[in-house]
């Protein structure tokens, strides 16, 4: 950009086209220069507020991260004691006749469930996350964050707001509705003003009628906002309510009525893929794996290079036993431009199980290339597994050493290693591996396992019966530990 | 094994009071032991312990039966720390009974504690010295501390006081530690004389005929113990599944490759995570030169198991067959790796490297597994590598070798293979 030019146009136009560019921060200035000389300039203030929030914009219609406290204190789910399949807390398990997938063939994450393809937020597979302690309290921070980086302190005051005035003014009320949700974080405030407008549209406008929902979900209201969702919808048919109100229902942990609210939004845009993977996603954490495939599937009809499709649908071939056809999807996302560590690393994994030796070892170091403190260990733990495939036992003892000293919290690698001792002969070791192992990693079976195992050879027979309850719990189904249980049972009468 | 336990208890009821000093305060805390006994072996352990517990409190905590029981039941229910405390102090309470040092002893046993377990034993010896499950229990810490002489000694004591089937297995346990096949097999046909239709045992023989290489006599009992009533409760499932596995495997050997799936179809149920049983089901398909899905349920068995050679090995032979020499070759070395004292997989590993071109690997390959082992086939590939490779005079020489194990065989054996005796015609007809 030439100076000279700017200099001479309109600096309203200029703001104005800079907006439509997307260069918030530029408009921001320059309203915030034309606003300095005229502060009742209505155009600009419109103008300033919503370059604001367009900085500030967050994609809410994803799902998110429970709070600590949220996780403990909470009281909104309809059910206490759910049937399987009706709840997130209590997904189909083997016993209530769903294919879900097997913990002997594929690993699960902290909170227990089988891996997915896809880290997403919920999913918890993320290591060494601090979880905020409430999902309210993260918006106050973040709208303390948003204020502090504004000179001469913040641009809009909302507590001195005549709301009301605003209210009948629908462009500069719905600009600030948002101000106040996205870049100010105040859904009380945004809620009064909603309220008010929506009051003087006569409650017509299902805009309102969203924005309404959206400040009761803030602010932990959820029935209201189902109520307000619901009615817009009637007004209004759009596609960003329909996920709204399904992420009200997994908050009332109601998935089956958020699927059905899904199916619902699918039937009229029948196109779109926002909601198929919203069922997709509910469906994966029922643990109903064959369900949430057919959706991800039908989403790559719709759009084929959907990142989270794509992965969700190779993990599983890989856990398949079909590593050939992960490794298809997973290439096609290396076109698509996707590049780091995880991908690298299941790239090498399913080189390695389809027998294509050569490029496995390149992947993996590509995956160490862009790996940092908290992938590292995952990749070395998989070198170490390969290494086992190949009967290399010194690398794979070596590789989980290495796995270790990169995160001294890697269960999985102290299990591997405890096996590793054994093989060698050395139980104080082993067994020293296996505890670690549990401890760090109370959602795993295997190490619980091995060590009754252990405990059993050794003649220990308690500690081998104790911690064989302990995998039971875990997993429920795993026969190895019934059949020992069996034996013990035995030598016990 | 709950028999045993109840037969003490009789011992106990029967056995009379020596300390008996004043009979009505004796005879209060005697007077529930009916109810407590019929509700253990009703194994209405919740009422039983109410009954105990009021019958303690009555007695200020001095009733041996109660205190027995109590212990009996924790011990039932994983707390053998709590059982043996509570053991301990029906010792205390009266040391003149072996049932309780029997118990006692038992108990340290199981927490790992062999040393102090002999001990106790020794001492109930002296109380009751011709009893044989003093002698077993004896038999079972020396097992468990790895010294088999002696335990042989208290387990053969044990059986000529009173025979057990469950003395006869623990026997046969220690001689296959040792491997002692023979003696084993022999211990179990005598068991077997006594209970015919213990399927445990019979399992047991036919697996140990399995590994000394009697495949008929195998199939012979294995059968037996799956007639008698495989539907029978007491039969822990892992030892169906095993002679499933096991029957099925010697049907495999006769190729009837259908037969021996519909008997995996069976395990699967039960065992889904079973290494051994996918490894088997692979090699069933690869008898019906199935090979993708003989290579699939073996991923998936080598996924379960990565320690198992066989498994890797398995592969090996499945890629060697479908001409994926680099794929074979790396099961083979990951085999090899595994366990290196396995002759065949060094001359598969050689037919590997020759078919890869690797003319001089594949020749230290062949020698090393000569070396190893002498076996025609060895032999025999290895002149034929050697033809390919036109060094015709070490191919008659290997040739030769090979003429000369091959005779050692008997007629029965040389028919069998068919197709070594045409490819002998060949390779002679080419180097004459």
């Amino acid at each position: 950009m030439q100076e000279g030019n700017a200099m001479q146009m309109d600096p309203a136009i200029l703001a104005l086209s800079r907006y439509r560019r997307r260069r918030f921060d530029d408009t921001i200035d320059l309203t915030t220069d034309i606003l300095a000389r005229n502060f009742k300039d209505q155009a600009m203030w419109f103008l300033k507020c919503r370059a604001l929030t367009a900085k500030n914009w967050i994609d809410d219609t994803e799902m998110e991260d429970e709070g600590v406290a949220e996780l403990l204190l909470d009281d909104h789910s309809v059910a206490s004691a759910p049937r399987p399949g009706t709840s997130l807390k209590k997904p189909f398990n083997a016993e209530s006749g769903r294919t879900t997938a097997n913990p002997g063939i594929r690993p699960t994450t902290r909170d227990g469930r089988p891996v997915t393809g896809f880290a997403r937020p919920g999913t918890g597979s993320a290591p060494g996350t601090s979880r905020p302690v409430t999902q309210s309290g993260r918006f106050v921070r973040l709208g303390t964050a948003s204020m502090r980086t504004e000179e001469g302190g913040p641009f809009i005051v909302a507590d001195s707001l005549d709301l009301k005035k605003y209210a009948q003014r629908p462009a500069l009320a719905k600009a600030l509705c948002d101000y106040l949700l996205y870049f100010d974080h105040n859904a009380k405030k945004a809620l009064e003003l909603a309220a008010f407008a929506t009051e003087e549209v006569e409650f017509k406008d299902w805009w309102w009628k969203a924005r309404l929902g959206k400040c009761y979900y803030k602010l932990g209201l959820y029935r209201d906002a189902e109520k307000q969702f619901k009615s817009s919808l009637k007004d209004q048919d759009m596609i960003t309510t329909y996920l709204e109100l399904g992420k009200v229902y997994i908050k009332l942990d109601q998935p089956n009525a958020a699927i059905e609210y899904y199916e619902k939004g699918c039937h009229q845009h029948p196109g779109d893929t926002h909601l198929i993977l919203g069922i997709a996603r509910i469906h994966d954490q029922l643990n109903d794996m064959e369900k949430s495939l057919l959706y991800y599937e039908k989403i790559l009809d719709l759009n084929s290079s959907n990142i989270e499709g794509i992965s969700c649908l190779a993990g599983n071939y890989f856990y398949e036993d079909q590593p050939e056809l992960a490794l298809r999807l997973y290439r096609r996302l290396i076109q698509m431009g996707v590049n780091n560590t995880e991908l690298w690393n299941n790239l090498a994994l399913c080189c390695f199980y389809s027998s294509q030796y050569d490029m496995c070892l390149n992947c993996f170091e590509r995956a160490l290339a862009l790996a940092d403190d908290n992938n590292m260990a995952d990749v070395w733990y998989n070198i170490g597994q390969v290494a086992i495939g190949i009967g290399d036992l010194g690398l794979a003892y070596h590789a989980f050493k290495v796995a270790i000293s990169v995160d001294g919290n890697h269960p999985e690698s102290f299990n591997n290693l405890g096996v590793l001792e054994l093989r060698q002969g050395h139980l104080d070791e082993s067994k020293n591996n296996f505890d670690a192992a549990i401890s760090l990693g109370p959602y795993l079976h295997e190490p619980v396992f091995n060590s009754a195992l252990l405990s059993y050879k050794m003649g220990n027979h308690q500690d081998s019966y104790n911690q064989l309850q302990k995998v039971l719990e875990i997993y429920p189904q795993h026969t190895d530990s019934a059949e020992l249980l069996t034996k013990l049972r035995k030598h016990f009468s | 094994m709950s028999t045993m336990v109840s037969i003490g208890k009789f011992d106990y009821l029967n056995e009379p009071q020596s300390d008996t000093f004043n009979p009505k305060i004796e005879s209060d805390k005697e007077k529930r032991n009916w109810m407590i006994h019929m509700l253990y072996i009703r194994h209405d352990y919740v009422e039983c312990l109410k009954v105990i517990e009021e019958q303690l409190q009555s007695c200020q905590g001095l009733c041996e039966y109660a205190i027995y029981v109590k212990a009996l039941i924790l011990r039932q229910k994983g707390k053998i720390q709590d059982s043996l405390s509570l053991f301990q102090a029906t010792v205390m309470l009266n040391s003149n009974n072996p049932a309780n040092l029997k118990q006692v002893g038992r108990s340290y046993f199981l927490l790992g504690r062999v040393s102090e377990a002999i001990e106790c034993f020794d001492e109930a010896q002296k109380l009751s010295p011709e009893d044989w499950e003093i002698w077993f229990n004896k038999g079972l810490c020396f097992g468990s501390a790895k010294q088999y002489d002696v335990a042989e000694d208290c387990l053969i004591r044990s059986n000529s006081i009173q025979r057990h089937d469950a003395t006869y297995i623990e026997l046969g346990k220690i001689y296959i530690q040792q491997e002692k096949f023979r003696e084993a097999i022999d211990i179990y046909i005598e068991a077997l004389d006594y209970s015919p239709e213990n399927s445990e045992l019979l399992t047991t023989v036919g697996l140990l005929y399995l590994r000394v290489g009697d495949n008929f006599k195998a199939f012979e009992y294995l059968g037996n113990s799956l007639t008698h009533d495989p539907k029978n409760p007491k039969i822990p499932p892992d030892l169906i599944i095993q002679t499933i596995l096991a029957t099925g495997s010697i049907i495999q050997d006769h190729s009837e490759n259908d037969v021996a799936l519909s008997k995996y179809r069976i395990a699967a149920v039960h065992t889904p995570n079973s290494a051994q049983l996918w490894n088997n089901i692979g090699m069933c398909f690869f008898g019906k030169v199935n090979y993708v899905a003989a290579i699939a349920c073996l991923k998936r068995a080598l996924y379960l198991a990565p320690f198992e050679w066989i498994i890797a090995y398995n592969l090996g032979l499945v890629h060697l067959n479908t001409g994926q020499y680099a794929s074979a070759f790396h099961y083979f070395s990951a085999s090899i790796n595994l366990k290196p004292d396995f002759a065949s997989s060094y001359m598969y590993l050689a037919i590997t490297l020759s078919r890869l071109d690797d003319f001089d690997n594949a020749c230290t390959a062949y020698e090393k597994a000569i070396e190893m082992e002498s076996d025609h086939m060895f032999e025999l590939n290895y002149a034929i590598t050697l033809y390919n490779h036109d060094d015709f005079d070490s191919a008659r020489h290997h040739l030769l070798q090979f003429e000369r194990l091959f005779s050692e065989l008997d007629e029965e054996e040389r028919e069998a293979e068919q197709n070594v005796l045409e490819t002998r015609q060949r390779l002679s007809a080419a180097l004459a």
